[in-house]
């Protein structure tokens, strides 16, 4: 079998063709295309205006395909043919979206009109009459803060309408299945894996901690399990027992009965980090209720999070039912999206199966075998942050 | 032929110089400046809104490359002071030295060779911050025993006003009408960020700060301050900018950090603002907050306005505008293009843990027209009269042009009444009533909505010098030369980033001149090369700078007189200067030739020659600079699904009057970029903060900006009422676009949707809110007919 | 806004890949178009030691039809979908789909398996093959197995993927000619995530529908047997029988607690009912 293609932290010289001229320049795997062909190649007609692919400033042609500079990792587009607008001087379907922009005023800064532009060329040549609503579909991804795309739109249209007029037809180029500009990188060596210095990687700082915790997001849930409340209830009180069915808890030390020194590993889809930090925990043995206040950081962003319990007798006799309330507030970039999405599904799905490693654990099984479920605030909290990037990653 | 290109001068609709390199990507941006050895620049920044900053922990083997306030000899902090009394001063440090106010706040600088790595060495820098309360809330900050954004206040209000003219004269009206109506914070969102490139310029002592701004010259005198620095050791080159709006009228703290840095390091430096910092430590705006009243007359007569509005300044007074001139203005524009015998208003600013309140198009006035255009809707229904009518009843009548208003604006000329009369006419109110009547078959409600504003702008020393902020304008100067072959160059301190002044300068020089825009060329953005001026805000751009370049072309056109006189040796009383050439009893000489004879030929001239010659500094100010007043008229109809709160805007009317229009194709993209931004604030963009102070959006999907799909091409309508105060008669129009949107689009939507009992009082006017609305006012009738 | 440092690795085979995976373990990521992945990467919310690259496998850039299906390789785009290079599963389906995602810079890199893999809650190939139940097939160090989409989704960005594991192809069944398709999503704007899906394949002649309320944080509420939303029976008439209430219960049940979120999904599903139904334009501008 062909050997894979292995670009290490370090870099590596990467080839591609730059407006159809073939280059070759060192390239670390963690730049994009956009930074690419504007630090290294010096091609700066690019623009960079959001790096999360939602802007459109940055759009190219990527084997004659627009694409997303910003969100093409340069060594992914080994052998591509990258055509910026520096390479559409000569175009002639440019040159006329050109003289329309020009004519319309369909632009004003100019800053995102090397991406509109692309973008605009794309549509003349696919769109097969002018239609004005599918124009504007179609620049949907290209924004512009400057003209409100009237004079975009209209020079578009008339582009398209001019070259329908002169018998030149809409259509899409034949291609190969697959992302454009995604070849096996023919001319790339294997080479072996170089690790990234630990240095360079986030290490953990010490959460910042408030006196009085006010969580910002707050849910309840409950659950039965078929044994005794005094059970139940002492189980909760061996921290480390509690820790163990919450997959991804490491308890460190407990400095004391109260305290608890530890980490969780957090993993959603792509999203992985360690928060370290502290607990504090307290128990009512009158009410059978207890709290486990925790705080943790991962280096960049902070969290504090609580989980109230209470263990009452369950309907049945010799059963228990446990009532939670998980409180918590996110700080730093991991909070810093738009939607505050609703976790109680996930809630409910974490907390079903810290029930059932619970209700394992009370039975006597062995600890739970590491798996993707848990209750842990933390996780939740991680939950919360999928329902709200899904803004960005909704594709 | 050396002179006039017919149909290139005041009124043209000329297509612009600039496109060609801009469509080329050939545009010079702040970004695309490369320097030898240049070092890239990440900050660590604040994940909190408010905490005392105990430690700051950078590696062992970063130090030298990271640098903290501790590093900062002598760097002052950002004072922004306004003259007005009771004004409580902050001090925005470079880099937060015991604590922090914001989150994005600048805590520590790396410098690497590129970008990444420089982030990589922030991940590393650890924070030990003790959390403070964090005040999200200005209504909640506004309360006696709230946590203090700087303590020594003992409060946090930067500034309280009180306008009071005669308001208990209304209270005995026969109709009252109350709302609390309110805008969210927004960001300018530019599509370019802010970035600042520095280094040393050794041959002439120069720190030379290329900076994305607006205001160049005013960034100098501002980073001269903080840095310690002789203004003359400074230069202020801002390249192409892409995209302002206000964000690039301040002085950033990062432009301090990297003027320190350039001179520690003697290497060039250059931070580039990405996304999330945008959105999340920088750029905010808009947020206000008011509980009007309306009394009036049962047949929609004013009698009087009483308001109490408070805006969020955030924890910083940003430089130069202050963090009070948002409410300030709240106060003094309220009234709108309305006349009306008694007023109250008291304003807040009051200081959160947000980023500082920047200007942003519109300023005040797109919050103002919302709250006041919002409110006279609901005077309309609870009299039972039309909203057009209403607005009939009030507005300032063109026979009381001149008109000074309730608050000392002086309105300089125009018809209020009938850019409405207009837009209504094309808007067809019957039609769409009808059907609105008759009902949509996708079960759909459609609604009409209107707005009118003025719009105070190029105004000068007399306004400015009442708010006593680090910045006045003055007179504003422009720079012309000809060049020996008959060329124009002209010189102006304001900046072009949009507004297409190489174009439109070009224009009003050719008017005086003759000479063709393609061989005029307009230098602007470097303090080096320009006349002082405070740059480009504040819709004066074409007043100010266009009157200062005709200013100057007349000067020079007088001195191409005096050569040419001497050429045609004809006594100067007998020539006289028309389209380009000088023209004599027997003869004319071009500029062309004129230029020439000075520059190549100077022997050819007497020796008692005026030794002035062909290049003219000179400066404008209005005959009077209380401002220009542009006004227009929105109408809109909108579709809007009850159900999911989906709205469509089927038709947007703008009738506006811009006084003369230098170039009415630029002015009509102006208006219609404006209007996209007055869509965003109404029904997209918000910047929402949960309960510890934390931004809930950091990208562009969490920001909506609106798209092509969301923005309609507007029925745009011009009337041309010169000004009797500004050259030509031209009045600033930049920012008329942005500002009546927010309000038409929700009395739109309240108009489609006010039959279900749902009315709408904070913009933006989202999908879930409508929702909500429509479910509660659902389930109150349920009650009540069960009941 | 860059990206933390890792090794990038580009393997031209599935086993190779797959070998990759499992010796990397945790700290290894797949990227196969990177329209999701990347900015996880720029925003270092995603600081993976090593990304496995995909996009260079030639296998998994294939499409082929059987007798009741079409089999998508995972590195199918959209924009390969909407443009009809590869077969569609029902008269213009997915291509209408396809053109509703994001944007068309997007669509030409992003692709079926890595949405899938991704597992947004609101994206649209989660829920529109979520609808037309679809299986996907994964390679894995024990060999390749099919698992129905509904059972791969286990939760938000959450899948059923062990370490080691590929998702290399998707199943889609035919939609046969008598069935129809309701599929509407309601957006801010155009191009932004759907805050609410809704979907209902019909088919009148034999009496069966299948429906999904989708963008609830979490994977869809599928209903493979939706005739209790009409009724109890699925005829020429189904649309006029739409039981909101049923369709608000199951929100419900499933945890949609929020009655203002739960009006607007029975909305967008009312509206999806009625575009099954031939009586809303598909072009309107919710749906895709």
């Amino acid at each position: 079998m062909n050997a894979p293609i292995r670009v290490s932290g370090a870099a590596r010289t990467l080839a591609l063709t730059l407006n159809g001229r073939a280059v070759a320049a060192e390239v670390e795997p963690r730049t994009n295309l956009a930074d690419f062909v504007r630090d290294t190649l010096d091609a700066t007609g690019t623009h960079i205006g959001c790096e999360h692919g939602v802007c459109g400033a940055c759009t190219v042609l990527v084997d004659g395909e627009p694409a997303r500079a910003c969100l093409s990792f340069a060594a992914a587009c080994a052998g591509a043919q990258v055509t910026t607008i520096e390479g559409l001087d000569d175009d002639a379907v440019t040159a006329e979206l050109r003289a329309a922009f020009n004519r319309e005023h369909a632009l004003q800064c100019g800053f995102c009109t090397p991406g509109m532009l692309v973008s605009s060329r794309d549509l003349v040549l696919r769109l097969a009459e002018p239609d004005e609503a599918r124009i504007r579909l179609g620049l949907a991804g290209n924004l512009c803060r400057c003209t409100g795309y009237a004079g975009i739109v209209k020079a578009v249209a008339s582009v398209i309408a001019d070259r329908r007029a002169r018998g030149i037809a809409a259509g899409t180029a034949p291609r190969p299945l697959g992302p454009v500009g995604a070849r096996a990188g023919a001319g790339a060596e294997a080479a072996a894996s170089l690790k990234t210095p630990e240095a360079v990687r986030a290490t953990p700082a010490p959460p910042a901690r408030a006196a009085d915790f006010t969580p910002a997001h707050s849910f309840a849930q409950s659950f039965d399990l078929a044994f005794p409340k005094a059970r139940v209830f002492a189980l909760f009180a061996d921290i480390r027992e509690v820790a163990a069915c919450l997959p991804g808890a490491v308890v460190d030390e407990m400095p004391d009965l109260e305290h608890v020194v530890g980490g969780m590993k957090v993993k959603l889809g792509p999203i992985s980090t360690t928060f370290r930090g502290t607990a504090r925990v307290t128990r009512n043995a009158d009410t059978f209720s207890g709290v486990i206040l925790g705080a943790g950081g991962d280096g960049r962003s902070a969290t504090q999070g609580e989980i109230c319990y209470r263990v009452l007798d369950g309907a049945m006799p010799g059963t228990a039912r446990v009532e939670l309330t998980v409180g918590y507030t996110l700080k730093g970039p991991l909070a810093q999206f738009g939607r505050p999405g609703l976790v109680r599904e996930v809630a409910g799905r974490l907390i079903a199966d810290f029930a059932a490693h619970l209700d394992a654990r009370l039975k006597g099984a062995p600890a739970p075998a590491a798996t993707d479920g848990g209750l842990n605030p933390l996780r939740l909290l991680l939950s919360l942050l999928a329902q709200r990037l899904k803004a960005l990653f909704g594709r | 032929m050396d002179v006039t290109a017919p149909g290139e001068g005041v009124g043209a609709r000329l297509p612009r110089k600039e496109d060609d390199r801009l469509m080329r990507g050939r545009g010079q941006y702040i970004a695309d400046i490369r320097l030898p050895g240049m070092q890239d620049v990440a900050f660590v920044r604040s994940p909190l809104a408010h905490a005392r900053i105990r430690a700051i922990h950078v590696p062992e083997d970063l130090k030298g490359r990271v640098f903290t306030a501790a590093d900062l000899n002598g760097v002052k902090p950002i004072r922004a002071v306004s003259g007005l009394p009771g004004f409580k001063v902050s001090e925005q440090p470079a880099l937060a030295a015991d604590k922090v106010r914001q989150v994005g706040e600048l805590i520590a600088v790396c410098v690497a060779p590129t970008r990444a790595e420089a982030e990589d060495m922030a991940a590393r820098v650890e924070l030990d911050l003790e959390e403070l309360p964090a005040l999200h809330d200005m209504l909640e900050a506004k309360k006696p025993g709230a946590a203090l954004v700087h303590e020594h206040w003992g409060d946090n209000v930067f500034l309280e006003t009180l306008v009071n003219v005669n308001i208990e004269a209304a209270f005995d009206a026969p109709v009252k009408v109350s709302r609390t109506i309110s805008t969210a914070r927004q960001c300018m969102a530019p599509i370019e960020g802010r970035g600042t490139v520095v280094h040393l310029d050794h041959r002439m002592d120069q720190l030379v700060v290329h900076t994305a701004s607006q205001m160049p010259h005013i960034v100098r005198s501002g980073l001269a301050e903080c840095l310690g620095l002789d203004e003359g050791q400074i230069r202020v080159i801002s390249p192409d900018v892409g995209g302002g709006f206000g964000y690039k009228a301040i002085l950033l703290a990062e432009e301090i950090c990297l003027g320190w840095l350039a001179r520690r390091l003697g290497t060039p430096v250059r931070w580039l603002e990405d996304r999330r910092e945008h959105l999340t430590a920088n750029a905010n705006c808009r947020e206000h907050h008011y509980e009007i009243t309306l009394y009036a007359e049962r047949d929609g007569t004013l009698r009087g306005i009483d308001c109490e509005a408070s805006v969020d300044s955030g924890a910083y007074s940003a430089y130069p505008f202050s963090a009070c001139l948002e409410a300030a203005q709240v106060a003094s524009i309220l009234p709108g293009p309305y006349d009306f015998p008694a007023y109250r208003c008291r304003t807040w600013s009051v200081a959160t843990n947000k980023c500082p309140i920047l200007p942003y198009r519109g300023v005040a006035r797109t919050g103002v027209c919302f709250a006041l255009e919002v409110a006279l809707d609901a005077l309309a229904a609870e009299l039972g009269l039309t909203p057009e009518v209403v607005r009939f009843k009030n507005l300032v009548r063109p026979e009381q042009m001149p008109f000074d208003n309730i608050t000392k604006k002086h309105f300089d000329s125009g018809d209020y009444p009938e850019v409405l009369t207009r837009a209504l006419a094309v808007i067809d109110p019957d039609k769409v009533r009808a059907r609105q009547i008759k009902g949509e078959p996708d079960g759909r409600r459609i609604g009409l909505g209107l707005s009118i504003y003025c719009e105070q702008g190029a105004h000068g020393t007399s306004v400015y010098s009442g708010w006593g902020i680090p910045m006045v304008p003055g007179h504003e100067q422009a720079g012309a030369r000809l060049t020996p072959d008959g060329g124009l160059e002209l010189r102006v301190g304001v900046h072009s980033h949009g507004q297409s002044l190489e174009t439109t300068l070009a224009q009003v020089a050719h008017e005086i001149l003759g000479i063709p825009v393609a061989r005029t060329r307009v230098f602007y953005g470097d303090t080096a090369m320009t006349p002082y001026s405070t740059g480009s805000w504040g819709s004066r751009v074409m007043v100010m700078a266009g009157g200062a370049v005709a200013t100057a072309c007349t000067e020079l056109s007088e001195r191409i007189r005096r050569i040419g006189a001497h050429m045609l040796q004809a006594d100067l009383a007998e020539v006289r200067f028309a389209a380009g050439r000088v023209i004599g009893p027997h003869g004319d000489v071009g500029v062309n030739e004129i230029a020439h004879t000075w520059y190549r030929r100077p022997q050819d001239l007497p020796t008692d020659v005026d030794g002035g010659g062909l290049e003219v500094i000179s400066g404008y100010k209005p005959v009077r600079d209380s401002g220009t007043f542009s006004y227009a008229a929105h109408a809109v109809v909108v579709a809007v699904d009850p159900e999911i709160g989906e709205v469509e805007i089927l038709d947007y009317v703008i009738v506006e009057d811009g006084g003369v229009l230098v170039n009415p194709m630029v002015v009509d993209g102006q208006i219609i970029g404006g209007l996209a931004q007055g869509i965003g604030t109404a029904l997209y963009e918000e910047m929402r903060f949960d309960s510890s102070g934390q931004p809930l959006a950091s990208t562009l999907a969490d920001y909506l900006l609106p798209g092509a799909p969301e923005v309609p091409a507007p029925f745009i309508g011009h009337m041309e009422t010169p000004s009797p105060y500004t050259r030509f008669g031209v009045k600033g129009i930049g920012e008329g676009g942005a500002i009546a949107p927010p309000a038409a689009i929700a009395n739109a939507v309240n108009d489609a949707l006010r039959p279900l009992g749902v009315e709408m009082l904070h913009s933006p006017v989202t999908p879930r809110r409508i929702v909500e609305k429509v479910l509660a006012a659902r389930a109150a009738r349920a009650r009540r007919s069960a009941a | 806004m860059k990206p933390a440092p890792f090794d990038l690795v580009r393997p031209r085979e599935i086993a190779a890949a797959v070998a990759l995976l499992a010796a990397a373990g945790d700290g290894a990521k797949v990227m196969a178009g990177g329209q999701s992945f990347g900015p996880m990467l720029n925003l270092r919310l995603a600081t993976p030691s090593l990304v496995v690259d995909i996009s260079g496998i030639a296998a998994l850039k294939t499409a082929r039809e059987e007798p009741d299906a079409v089999v998508y390789g995972a590195l199918v785009t959209h924009a390969d979908v909407e443009d009809g290079r590869v077969p569609d599963a029902g008269a213009h389906l997915l291509k209408r789909v396809a053109s509703g995602i994001a944007y068309r810079a997007v669509r030409n890199r992003g692709t079926m398996g890595g949405s899938l893999c991704h597992a947004d809650p609101a994206a649209d190939w989660v829920n529109a093959l979520s609808a037309l139940g679809a299986q996907v097939e994964i390679a894995g160090p024990s060999g390749r197995r099919w698992l129905a989409l509904q059972e791969f989704l286990t939760g938000a960005l959450s899948v059923a993927l062990g370490e080691g594991d590929l998702l290399v192809a998707v199943r889609v069944p035919k939609v046969p000619a008598s069935a129809r398709f309701g599929y509407v999503k309601h957006c801010r704007k155009v191009g932004e995530f759907a805050h609410a899906v809704g979907a209902l394949l019909v088919d009148p002649a034999a009496g069966t529908a299948r429906a999904l309320m989708g963008a609830i944080d979490a994977p869809p509420l599928v209903l493979a047997d939706a005739r209790d939303l009409f009724g109890g029976r699925i005829d020429a008439d189904f649309a006029a029988r739409f039981d909101a209430a049923a369709a608000a219960a199951a929100l419900h049940e499933a945890g949609v607690i929020d009655p203002v979120d739960r009006h607007v999904h029975v909305e967008v599903l009312r509206r999806a009912v009625r575009q099954a139904d031939g009586l809303f334009s598909p072009d309107t501008r919710s749906a895709a």
